[in-house]
């Protein structure tokens, strides 16, 4: 990764200026005026870029005015170079049909090229950043700037499913690496010119396309300028992954649970919108950050909205239960074998003396090692390339089995709550990786202190949850603060016809450092959404 | 300004990380593995001839019940249960005595039942229990039972095939007295109400042995100052749970010409009062009402008649009455123990009067008239009205 690294103040000077200016000296000089030159400039700044290619053309009436056309190979489209760029102008520079007052170029770019993205550049880094995005660079002898066309090709993978959030019902589209197909699927859903896309450009080396997304008037126009600020402050040489942007951005650096959130799919995100959430497109990237995110958004789904909302509540109440049995199960286990055995009714307390007998362990470790044998086993079962899948799930089989109850290793219950706490954790897919270290906390405080261990931790995991804020907006809403309002889609799930208002906690706060607003504030700016 | 906001943060990192290793100083200080204790399913306590204490528990053997359990297994089986005994002075002396026997430390948090020997009975058991009410490890719900006839040991060492775990087989046969209301249910925490409310005066239900492999949960002990008086049989402690309103259900036979009639108690309500007159005790009130249905009609009759059916609510409260004046009664001629709490009562409505009586409350208790009222009504005479002829 060529993540800038932190280093102490002496050095950054010495090392940095050099590391991301390719023309140092001369970045804001303007175009140079003559063929030659710009091309021994071009030469000289792509030299040992075998993809590079630059072309003089000599045209006109008797062959005197002469053009460059430069581009990345590969990047731009040739056919529509050449037949929408090259061609007209090599016909109008042939013709005599000249305006005398204008420049060629500006005649060039008002009546001859037929592509509709043309730029013009007047100094080199321009020109230069203009190439370096897919774009082809034409330069005519003697003017002051030169033309930028866009004439990317199109390319990436096709819109498929996304593989890491399935749903059952609603629209199978994905996003995809680049940016343009992205902000189209969303503008296909969104059909109104208040979708805003602002555009801007990350990492010194990279200069990768990074879109802010959001609905003017229904998002929060305080939280979109603290996004602004927030992104202009990155300062790094790549963004690789939309990932680097989130961790720059978070709230909370330090916290485990994510503040912001991210998505694959498109009808999900254009949800997010229309409840007045901001996204953040990185090209490059298929997954798509929102933001603020609230902890509730961890357990909500979009089929929860296309079924029937009994069903989709009962939902809720499962994931809710699975996220609190998979973090919780393995501690309240051990807390009631090795301290609380007067809870334990009497035949399931026989039972479980009878599954620990002959157990070297003591409980704590056996459930230390079947859940990191599991955590192992999800590991490479996801970084693992498919067709070796099949032998890691029978050999997983056996180990987190009867096989390691045979050895005497695990107790049967064990390997029954390992199981269990294991598919729970993946019921809730954004928390999956908190889940798993708070899990391991949790042991090891039911090991220390039993029931009260465990409920310290809960106390402390709660007030943290309480006082996080992501962009300003109380992780834990609509329950802390209680907005009852929002609390429509909170645990319960209202029927679709009855969720008329947007999230109103996503409106009144102030982007940073706000208090919690008096209750008739929320009534009053949690607008209709059917107007 | 960086490096000092960097200290501070390290700073509190520090503290934090040093809270956290304060937790490990504690060292797990009370944990103790389920496979590390004696799963205790019964206790029983007797007193020898010296009068010493003797202790026995019923500890369970958890694999060999999951083994009974699925049915798998050999002749040469662990057996589910064994059962341990100790002499000690004192309650707790015994208790640690029995490790000197027993290698696992004792969990009496899982008893089921509390079995008292007769001869302690006799002796008085508000010392020895004294340890079951201080000590935090025990289940103030268990079962106390007082063994009549035999001793705790003897029952703990029988086998049933009913229950891998006699003593479970024991709470059962105590739990369903819902259904019959011939044995009172006492539980530790029941008993420490009654002992502490009622000036000492008690019952506990009682446990026989019937055969070999069988015990009988029938009737109570009843007791004077914390010792043993003497024995209600079935009746008359159906009697005196009417009394003290605890009839969840229970079959009363009716005579009816020249059979009977099987009542079923759907609901019961009892309540006990005294009555004054002249500012002197003159009365001891029992008022019941019950409903009650048809259960079974064995003989010829005819019940279509609202009129047949009201004889039928007038012998049904004539049997409970005579139940219930047979165990109040004996408690006052024979065993002179006030276990209805009649006392209580006076105390809490007739302060002024108690004041004086209390000294020898007992004396005036066993030589008051006792007036019992039932109010029984048959509610329903199931899906035939007269037995088919």
């Amino acid at each position: 990764m060529v993540r800038r690294v932190k280093k102490p103040a002496r050095i950054k000077t010495e090392t940095r200026i050099p590391a991301h200016k390719y023309i140092s000296s001369d970045s804001n000089l303007p175009v140079p005026s003559t063929v030659d030159e710009v091309k021994t400039r071009l030469s000289e700044i792509f030299s040992c870029c075998s993809d590079f290619i630059q072309r003089e053309i000599s045209c006109g009436k008797n062959r005197l005015i002469k053009i460059v056309v430069a581009y990345l190979n590969g990047f731009v489209d040739k056919r529509i170079l050449n037949q929408d760029v090259i061609r007209p102008i090599l016909d109008f520079l042939s013709n005599a049909a000249m305006n005398e007052s204008m420049s060629i170029s500006e005649q060039l770019k008002e009546c001859v090229v037929v592509n509709n993205d043309i730029k013009e550049a007047c100094n080199m880094q321009q020109a230069v950043d203009g190439i370096v995005s897919g774009e082809a660079l034409i330069f005519i002898d003697g003017e002051e700037t030169a033309l930028v066309i866009g004439v990317k090709a199109p390319q990436g993978r096709p819109v498929k499913e996304p593989d890491t959030e399935i749903s059952i019902r609603g629209a199978r589209e994905g996003f995809v690496e680049n940016l343009l197909t992205n902000t189209t699927l969303i503008r296909k859903r969104i059909k109104n010119p208040n979708l805003k896309l602002e555009m801007m450009q990350l990492g010194k080396q990279t200069k990768t396309d990074v879109c802010i997304c959001y609905i003017k008037g229904i998002a929060n126009e305080e939280i979109i300028g603290e996004v602004r600020r927030r992104l202009k402050k990155i300062d790094i040489d790549s963004v690789l992954d939309v990932g680097i942007i989130e961790q720059y951005i978070s709230d909370s650096k330090f916290s485990l649970f994510p503040t912001v959130g991210n998505s694959e799919k498109c009808d999900k995100l254009a949800g997010k919108l229309l409840e007045g959430r901001i996204a953040i497109f990185c090209d490059g990237t298929p997954q798509v950050l929102t933001l603020p995110y609230l902890f509730i958004e961890s357990i909500q789904n979009t089929d929860d909205y296309y079924d029937h909302a009994i069903f989709a509540t009962v939902i809720r109440f499962l994931r809710l239960t699975a996220l609190l049995l998979s973090t919780l199960l393995p501690g309240i286990y051990v807390a009631l074998v090795s301290y609380h055995h007067a809870v334990i009714p009497f035949r399931l307390m026989i039972t479980l003396a009878a599954s620990r007998q002959g157990i070297p362990f003591s409980p704590f470790i056996e459930a230390i090692l079947m859940i990191i044998a599991f955590e192992l086993m999800r590991e490479a079962g996801v970084r693992m390339p498919k067709p070796i899948g099949q032998s890691l799930s029978i050999v997983g089989a056996i180990v987190l089995g009867e096989a390691s109850v045979a050895a005497g290793i695990a107790s049967n219950l064990m390997v029954i709550i390992v199981s269990i706490t294991a598919i729970c954790s993946f019921v809730v897919p954004p928390l999956i990786r908190v889940i798993m270290l708070l899990r391991f906390t949790v042991l090891l405080a039911a090991n220390l202190m039993g029931f009260l261990g465990i409920i310290i931790l809960i106390v402390v995991v709660f007030a943290h949850l309480c006082r996080m804020r992501s962009f300003g907006v109380p992780y834990m809403a609509p329950f802390s603060p209680l907005t009852s309002a929002d609390l429509k889609d909170s645990f319960v799930v209202v029927p679709i016809w009855a969720m008329v208002t947007r999230p109103g906690i996503l409106r009144q706060e102030k982007a940073e450092g706000a208090k919690g607003t008096k209750r008739q504030e929320v009534m009053l700016n949690s607008d209709v959404q059917k107007d | 300004m960086m490096c000092r906001k960097i200290k501070k943060r390290t700073d509190r990192v520090l503290i934090a990380c040093l809270l956290v290793f304060l937790l490990f100083l504690t060292g797990c200080w009370s944990r103790r593995d389920l496979t590390e204790i004696s799963i205790v399913a019964g206790i029983g306590l007797d007193r020898t001839e010296d009068g010493k204490i003797i202790l026995t528990v019923q500890v369970v053997e958890p694999a060999a019940v999951q083994s009974t359990a699925s049915g798998k297994g050999g002749s040469a089986q662990q057996k589910p249960v064994f059962a341990e005994s100790y002499e000690g002075e004192t309650v707790y002396d015994a208790v640690r005595g029995i490790l000197s026997v027993v290698d696992k430390k004792m969990f009496f948090g899982s008893a089921q039942v509390l079995i008292i020997g007769e001869r302690l009975a006799q002796d008085g058991i508000e010392e020895v229990l004294d340890y079951f009410i201080r000590d935090h490890d025990f289940d103030y719900e268990i079962y106390i039972l007082v063994a009549k006839d035999t001793t705790p040991m003897e029952i703990f060492e029988m086998e049933t095939d009913i229950d891998a775990i006699p003593s479970v087989y024991i709470y059962g046969t105590v739990d369903n007295t819902e259904s019959r209301g011939t044995v009172k249910k006492t539980m530790l925490i029941d008993l420490i109400k009654e002992m502490s409310g009622n000036e000492k005066q008690f019952a506990i239900g009682s446990i026989t042995k019937a055969g070999e492999m069988r015990v009988k949960t029938e009737g109570v002990a009843v007791f004077r100052d914390g010792k043993l008086a003497g024995w209600m049989d079935r009746y008359e402690t159906r009697g005196y749970l009417f009394a003290m309103d605890k009839i969840k259900n229970a079959i009363i036979n009716v005579p009816a010409g020249n059979g009977k009639i099987a009542m079923e108690i759907m609901r019961s309500k009892g309540k006990i009062s005294v009555e004054f007159n002249n500012g002197e005790l003159s009365a001891l009130i029992v008022n019941v009402k019950v409903y009650a249905n048809v259960g079974e009609y064995k003989g010829k009759g005819r019940l279509e008649t609202p009129d047949s059916l009201y004889e039928l609510e007038k012998a049904l409260g004539e049997e409970i009455r005579k139940e219930i004046t047979m165990a109040v009664e004996k408690t006052q001629k024979e065993y002179c123990s006030d276990i209805f709490g009649f006392g209580s009562y006076v105390r809490k409505y007739h302060p002024r009067y108690w004041k004086k009586a209390k000294r020898d409350w007992l004396a005036i208790f066993s030589e008051l008239p006792v007036i019992v009222n039932v109010d029984a009504k048959a509610e329903r005479v199931g899906i035939v009205m007269s037995p088919i002829e």
